[in-house]
């Protein structure tokens, strides 16, 4: 009932703004644009973002680019909202995952005409790829970064545990070396949780699929099996069944930083978690707490190959944008941009781009983050690019949640992997996918 | 004159509520695809979902426990602010902060209040047993995670019930108070014979109100625990948002959202009956 309110007012809103634009649009001169933008980010990024606009209307007179800051969490959900009350901007910033479903839904354009060709070239393999719709291989989105996740680790600490150090993502911990860890670090005189899971980043997030789906991966399964698309036999599988409940044992033995203790126990004082398994942008703010003493080190190998997330936060450009192509102007202006790069590179973000890595010293070779352009490098797996994402996320959130909170694996497990299946069987299979 | 008024409720009420019965019959999803009539297939599949039975069942506990709790706390501060106590009008004011404080603010508040394991909540719990009981995971915990959501929803909401316990008060004649003294009635007699009779009316309205607000619990729940841990404070509105806007499922959470009416129109039915005037 509230919903349908909300979806009436945001209609009546919407033609509302479609008057002001027609009127708008009758006054402005030739070759001008107005463009809106949706997307989400830190307070330096929103700062990046705004510059890099007052930048490209000084640059082209008469087009305008109006900003819309909608808030990280549940991002998600107002896209689908923004859609269903026709207000779509011509930008908007996505999680990648959910592109496959946003192209399905019939709303992207592919961009490859659209923007430059020297960025398109730029663009890493990983960065391309998750910004294509496997059906038709086109590009419908583009960003400066990328991102991986990483065990984050005090040297000192370690050593003094005589906990082996891996040199790089070939020889990263096994599994039992991993949670041999743990429970060493456990002992260790100042530790109140031997890992921080990130655990309070919630279900509003992005994180329990992204952070945690490497480690099923790495333990020989998945949310959904890549083939024929079919959630029951592999999320519940016994190697989902295993690795789940190991994850929980570690929430049991009071190793994991509980949900409400926040996500700062890494380097909060007295360094209460040992060591945290965070995501590339976690580096610059335990840099500054931990100095050199702070060490990244690949995800462990549960199984016989490793796993490291990929995807972030990308550009696309809507079918109903009032100019594509100023749209897509705007977007290479603003990703080649020099003081955007600048912002993005104070804050230790992972490259997308080749010429942003190359001038990035922190993940050079040699540089503190090298592993994590070698782990990308080697065992970068991408969440499931299917039109479903939205009912694959929901279902393992719920179901990760859950487990690590105490609920049977099993049980869980074959709930989700049903609901996944039931929302693909819902939409005839979401087809061109299950189409072969 | 009336006519304002009705256009905005049709337009913002009941439009949409008679759109979304038409919705909750089909498999229309949030983004606009191509949709068809599937029947009552979604009324079956909500009704037949362990998860939404778990959500009906929390709410009415969260029921159960807020209306006593906030409507006590409510007639309470209401007794108190009636007195003639000296900075009777300062105290009026200060009790009915929480109510014109939005809800979300009071969330995040409440969030930093409830912090494990070394929140101020937590110190004072410590501090009261001598650290003999120790840090409660508030809304970790799934035994305490509904109670602590009680607790800052009484606290964020009793103002309103407050104030219209206030106004029933003051509409009691005065000299019932002074024949019931006259009589030699106790303070407890007179509360018992004399408020609690003049309050009916009020009690009435403010226990319908209070229990059809429980029943759409929903801020609270999404700000700080999304229905968490293991489903222990999920809501039938969380719910409802969670297939809709998250699950992208319109049709689905449409049917939600009539189940609810449903639900809240016959507990305000059975409330007015069992309530009603017998004279």
């Amino acid at each position: 009932m509230t919903k349908m309110k909300t979806k009436l007012k945001l209609g009546l809103s919407a033609a509302a703004f479609a008057m002001v634009v027609s009127v708008a649009g009758f006054t402005a001169p030739a070759g001008a644009a107005a463009l809106k933008m949706m997307f989400q980010g830190d307070p330096y990024e929103i700062d990046a973002i705004s510059d890099a606009a007052k930048r490209f209307e000084a640059a082209n007179p008469g087009t305008t680019i109006e900003l819309i800051h909608t808030p990280h969490d549940s991002y998600n959900e107002k896209v689908g909202a923004a859609v269903s009350a026709k207000q779509l901007p011509d930008i908007l910033e996505l999680d990648a995952p959910f592109l496959s479903n946003y192209v399905w839904s019939g709303f992207l354009q592919p961009i490859d005409s659209l923007i430059d060709k020297k960025l398109l070239d730029d663009m890493t393999p990983s960065n391309v790829a998750q910004g294509t719709y496997p059906p038709d291989k086109k590009l419908y989105a583009t960003a400066l970064i990328d991102s991986t996740v990483l065990i984050y680790a005090s040297k000192k600490q370690l050593e003094a545990a005589k906990i082996r150090i891996p040199k790089g993502v070939d020889d990263a911990w096994t599994g039992e070396e991993f949670q041999a860890a743990l429970k060493t670090l456990s002992t260790q005189p100042g530790v109140k949780w031997p890992i921080d899971l990130f655990r309070a980043y919630g279900t509003k997030t992005e994180w329990i699929p992204y952070g945690y789906e490497p480690l099923l991966v790495s333990a020989g399964c998945d949310l959904i099996n890549r083939d024929t698309w079919k959630a029951t036999g592999t999320f519940d599988s016994k190697a989902c069944v295993d690795a789940t409940t190991m994850m929980a044992s570690w929430v049991k033995n009071g190793w994991v930083v509980p949900q409400s203790a926040g996500a700062n126990q890494f380097y909060a004082d007295g360094r209460p978690a040992a060591l945290a398994w965070g995501g590339f942008w976690f580096y610059s703010e335990a840099a500054k707490a931990l100095g050199d003493d702070l060490l990244a080190l690949p995800l462990p190998k549960f199984g016989p190959k490793g796993a490291s997330p990929n995807g972030t936060w990308i550009y696309a450009i809507s079918k109903t944008s009032s100019d594509p192509q100023m749209a897509g102007k705007f977007l290479s202006f603003m990703i080649e941009d020099q003081k955007y790069q600048e912002a993005y590179k104070a804050h230790s973000a992972y490259p997308g781009l080749k010429s942003f890595g190359a001038a990035s010293p922190l993940y050079a070779p040699g540089g503190p983050m090298a592993v994590a352009f070698e782990q990308a490098a080697k065992t970068a797996v991408p969440r499931p690019p299917h039109p479903a994402y939205p009912a694959i996320t929901l279902a393992a959130q719920v179901a990760l949640n859950n487990i690590l909170d105490g609920a049977d694996p099993q049980t869980e497990l074959t709930k989700a992997a049903k609901a996944i299946d039931a929302d693909i069987a819902d939409n005839d299979g979401y087809p061109p996918f299950g189409k072969k | 004159m009336l006519l304002p008024a009705c256009i905005i409720i049709s337009a913002f009420l009941l439009v949409p509520f008679v759109m979304s019965f038409p919705i909750s019959l089909t498999n229309q999803r949030l983004i606009p695809r191509p949709y068809r009539f599937v029947g009552l297939d979604n009324y079956v599949q909500v009704l037949t979902d362990p998860v939404f039975w778990q959500a009906l069942w929390n709410v009415t506990r969260f029921t159960a426990m807020v209306v006593p709790v906030q409507c006590g706390f409510a007639l309470a501060m209401a007794l108190l602010i009636n007195q003639k106590i000296p900075g009777r009008n300062f105290f009026r004011g200060a009790l009915f902060l929480p109510a014109i404080t939005s809800m979300t603010v009071v969330c995040v508040i409440w969030g930093t209040l409830f912090q494990f394991p070394t929140g101020p909540l937590n110190q004072i719990v410590g501090f009261l047993t001598l650290g003999m009981a120790g840090p409660i995971d508030w809304l970790g915990d799934p035994r305490s995670s509904m109670p602590a959501i009680v607790l800052l929803s009484a606290w964020q909401a009793y103002g309103f019930q407050m104030v219209v316990y206030l106004a029933g008060l003051q509409n009691i004649p005065a000299d019932l108070y002074e024949a019931a003294r006259l009589d030699g009635a106790s303070t407890w007699q007179r509360f018992r014979f004399v408020t609690l009779p003049g309050l009916r009316q009020t009690n009435i309205f403010v226990l319908i109100i209070t229990t059809i607000q429980a029943f759409k619990l929903f801020t609270q729940i999404n700000i700080l625990t999304q229905g968490g841990p293991r489903d222990s404070t999920n809501t039938v509105v969380q719910y409802m948002y969670t297939v809709g806007f998250v699950g992208q499922k319109l049709g689905l959470a449409s049917a939600v959202a009539i189940i609810l009416f449903v639900i809240v129109l016959l507990i305000s039915l059975v409330q007015r009956y069992v309530l009603r005037d017998r004279k």
